[in-house]
């Protein structure tokens, strides 16, 4: 199995303000591996995926310095054309926020948007993105209901079909499964696995077990700085650093 | 990029008529102030029997004056009814349906009643008094509403914890709630004060004359107004603008005033309220 | 012993009914508006009673106004009316529904206080001087443009309501656009759409019944202007030939009563016709506004709505 890398995050600092969120962040995101990102909350893991979509630029006074590099493109230079950036990597939300239509327009509203495709080539791509996230025997029959009758885990994964639509190549998850129940949390971990076969995900997280759980590699943050990286395993039970062997026992956090 | 210059062309046409409200602005205040050469300081201090405005603006003081007094403490006992007493249900929902209608009530139709009902019903005449009583009706949905915004800004735990100290209800919104709700009350009198200030419709046959000799002496007597003697003296007398501009401009600055010192006194006091800031 | 428990009850009771004073008495405060609004109706129906009595349906239907003549037909009244309205609201909707979108979404953070705050000095400008102005400066500028004889005509009206209705529009749109949860838009964003597709495709869509209301609102504060039209409407009481001239003299409603209440007799035909007016009027505005605050109430973004 080849594992490149996928992306590299180099000397990344985010400021919101006179905040400064993320103090010099560099490590390597290998392709097609679940990355778990765990930390405390506040210390800037959201910031940090969002960073990788661009989507930080939108909140007023946020202030970036550093590269991410993408396929050794970086994504922070002038000449890159950021909606298509955001085609690219994928990003589900922590409260599943379907739009306000129905199943159907759901999915459909990306490769409608970047005018992909239409007609009956749309409807295959939406079928096969309700298959990809799993949800496809369960509204095959009703694809033009209101997204909204679904339950909460049926939302996140029409959430996860909407961002497959557009055929992104990572997919950022910003601690999906915390608005949901357990059940619904299992689908979703399986979920996440298999689609890491085909993408390159990576999980924000505060569940420790669930990090151990899903992923391959697992970066620790703290306060801004990122305090440790390797595969899941290592980290889990070898930690290099004292700071994460305590939050990893549940000293803090 | 075809994409993202026709994104920059749609927001053009879009940015273009803001671009025309902010034009029509500077126009309009560049007009008026053409006028600033007619204006002298004895202007305010002239009665109007000899070419001066001071009947008229400190007519127009006693107007607004009056109808705070009355619209105040309504408006606020109102606010406070609503957002601390009133059960849900049909009958609050028609008390706001009606707060909104009455905001709704073109002036000249509460001229019309402020006149067949405060000057003739209730024998005020046309008079001080009367137009106390009218502009008040329009100052009174501005008040109802910005208090009760107000006073749903406070955190209800500052009214709990006197509730838990055995207060009543009463004394601990009184003592707890309304104190810190006074500037957004303060701000949304002005804010009335400012609508009323200007408005010619609603007192033009309940309570003012073109010309009086000196002050009003009592509320039952007509008052001189800023904006009645400009109305009339356009419309009816056909006097030249040179001769009127003052008028105007005295108007203009007044409730230019009144409406910058309700958005300075919101910022303000927004500072000075640290549990605004506190965003859940 | 009765008795004596009897007294030591009297404070609570005492507090008990001055409780109950104190929510009575702002209930009473709260009802006022209630009670003011059917006085209105009261009284203006009382009266306006004669010229309904005596003109019937002819104050609305009737085509000629002549005071002299004891002649009170309204039409031509609410047509001028009307055209001033429409013409008004020609201009300011398109206006003010591409500002407040711009406002809300497009201008950068730091401009739009300071924006918003011009718009809302605009809304706060007395309607005298904007009459004043359009007297002054308007009409002169239409008269001489269009070679006519008097710059008072339906097309100055318009303009100048257009510029009173237009903060109505803007903020209630404004704030309809606002009212759209960030959700949506981040979900749009984050699938890659531009700025102007996130609006075009769920911002606009959810604030369609708040823009509507805006405008019926703009058209219930246009349609009960009435010293600002009066001041440059030329107050002619015909319908304009062909009726689509906005270059003639028209006599909108709340012209007429302004106009000519000073004169009217204390219980002539004439007074109670103008009273009729207002009552016209007053039920207007009255279904308009009710209209558009079950729009807004109604909410445009709720869970479950769907576009």
């Amino acid at each position: 199995m080849v594992n490149e890398t996928k992306i590299d995050i180099r000397n990344l600092n985010v400021w919101f303000g006179d905040n400064h969120v993320l103090k010099d962040i560099s490590f390597k995101i290998r392709k097609n591996a679940v990355t778990a990102i765990m930390g405390p909350s506040g210390c800037g893991k959201t910031t940090l995926i969002r960073a990788i979509n661009r989507m930080n630029e939108l909140i007023y006074g946020c202030r970036t310095s550093g590269e991410i590099y993408i396929d050794g493109h970086n994504i922070y230079d002038g000449s890159i054309n950021v909606y298509e950036l955001r085609r690219k990597v994928g990003m589900v939300f922590q409260k599943p926020n379907p739009f306000p239509k129905s199943i159907y327009e759901n999915v459909a509203f990306g490769p409608r948007i970047h005018k992909t495709a239409s007609g009956r080539e749309l409807d295959e791509i939406v079928e096969r993105s309700l298959r990809e996230a799993a949800l496809w025997d369960e509204v095959k029959d009703r694809l033009h209901d209101n997204a909204f009758n679904l339950s909460g885990g049926q939302q996140q994964r029409l959430c996860i079909a909407r961002a497959l639509a557009v055929r992104p190549e990572i997919i950022l998850m910003d601690e999906p499964c915390s608005a949901l129940d357990p059940a619904a949390t299992a689908k979703i971990e399986a979920l996440i696995r298999r689609l890491s076969k085909r993408y390159t995900v990576i999980v924000v997280t505060h569940n420790l077990q669930q990090a151990a759980r899903i992923s391959d590699f697992t970066a620790f943050l703290y306060m801004g700085k990122l305090i440790e990286y390797g595969d899941t395993k290592s980290v889990f039970e070898n930690p290099h650093n004292e700071l994460t062997e305590k939050y990893i026992t549940g000293k803090f956090g | 990029m075809s994409d993202q210059a026709e994104e920059r062309v749609i927001f053009a046409i879009l940015g273009a008529p803001t671009l025309i409200c902010m034009l029509t602005f500077s126009w309009i205040l560049s007009l008026l102030l053409t006028g600033i050469g007619t204006l002298r300081w004895e202007l305010f201090t002239l009665s109007a029997l000899r070419g001066g405005m001071f009947e008229m603006i400190v007519g127009t003081i006693y107007l607004l004056l009056g109808a705070a007094g009355v619209a105040g403490p309504i408006g606020v006992l109102a606010a406070i009814y609503l957002v601390e007493y009133a059960p849900s249900g049909r009958l609050t929902r028609i008390i706001d349906q009606a707060i909104n209608n009455l905001a709704g009530v073109p002036s000249i139709v509460i001229g019309l009643f402020g006149y067949t009902f405060f000057c003739r019903h209730l024998g005020l005449g046309v008079s001080l008094a009367a137009g106390w009583l009218t502009l008040a009706l329009m100052m009174l949905p501005i008040v109802i509403r910005g208090s009760e915004e107000a006073l749903r800004m406070v955190p209800a735990s500052f009214k709990e914890a006197a509730l838990a100290l055995g207060a009543t209800r009463w004394k601990a919104v009184s003592s707890t709630t309304l104190p810190a709700a006074a500037p957004g009350v303060v701000t949304s009198v002005i804010l009335g004060i400012a609508r009323v200030a200007g408005e010619t419709a609603a007192i033009l046959f309940t309570s003012c004359v073109l010309i009086t000799r000196g002050l009003p002496k009592s509320p039952l007597e007509p008052v001189m107004a800023l904006s009645y003697n400009l109305f009339v003296q356009i419309v009816a007398l056909g006097t030249p603008a040179q001769r009127v501009f003052g008028i105007a401009l005295v108007l203009f600055m007044i409730v230019t005033l009144l409406s910058l010192s309700a958005i300075l006194l919101r910022i303000h006091y927004r500072r000075r309220q640290p549990w605004l800031r506190m965003k859940g | 012993m009765e008795t004596r428990s009897f007294l030591k009850g009297l404070p609570k009771l005492f507090m008990h009914l001055k409780s109950q004073l104190i929510e009575f008495v702002l209930f009473i405060c709260a009802s006022f508006s209630v009670v003011i609004l059917l006085l209105m109706l009261l009284f203006v129906i009382k009266e306006g009673s004669l010229a309904f009595a005596r003109l019937g349906v002819q104050l609305i239907l009737g085509k000629r106004w002549e005071t002299n003549s004891d002649l009170y037909g309204g039409f031509p009244l609410m047509y001028g009316s009307l055209m001033v309205v429409s013409g008004a609201l020609l201009i300011s909707v398109p206006l003010g529904i591409c500002t407040s979108i711009f406002i809300a979404e497009v201008l950068p953070f730091q401009l739009r206080d300071p924006i918003k705050s011009v718009i809302e000095l605009l809304a706060s400008i007395p309607s005298v001087i904007y009459g004043f102005i359009g007297v002054t400066f308007l009409a002169p500028l239409i008269a001489s443009f269009f070679g006519l004889h008097s710059g008072a005509t339906a097309l100055t009206a318009s303009l100048i309501l257009a510029i009173m209705a237009l903060p109505t529009i803007v903020g209630v749109s404004g704030e309809t656009i606002s009212a759209v949860p960030s959700e949506y838009k981040e979900a749009a964003l984050a699938l890659g759409a531009s700025k102007w597709q996130t609006i075009r495709n769920v911002v606009l869509p959810l604030s369609k019944s708040g823009m509507l209301a805006s405008v019926m609102l703009g058209f219930g504060r246009a349609i009960g202007e009435t010293v600002a039209v009066l001041m440059v409407a030329g107050n002619v009481a015909m319908v304009p030939t062909p009726p689509w001239n906005y270059l003639a003299p028209v006599y909108p409603v709340t012209a007429v009563i302004a106009m000519q209440m000073g004169e009217a007799a204390v219980g002539s035909l004439e007074y109670s016709a103008l009273f009729g007016l207002g009552l016209i009027l007053f039920i207007t505005t009255f279904v308009v506004n009710t209209i558009a605050d079950v729009i807004v109430r109604r909410g445009p973004v709720k869970r479950g709505v769907q576009l």
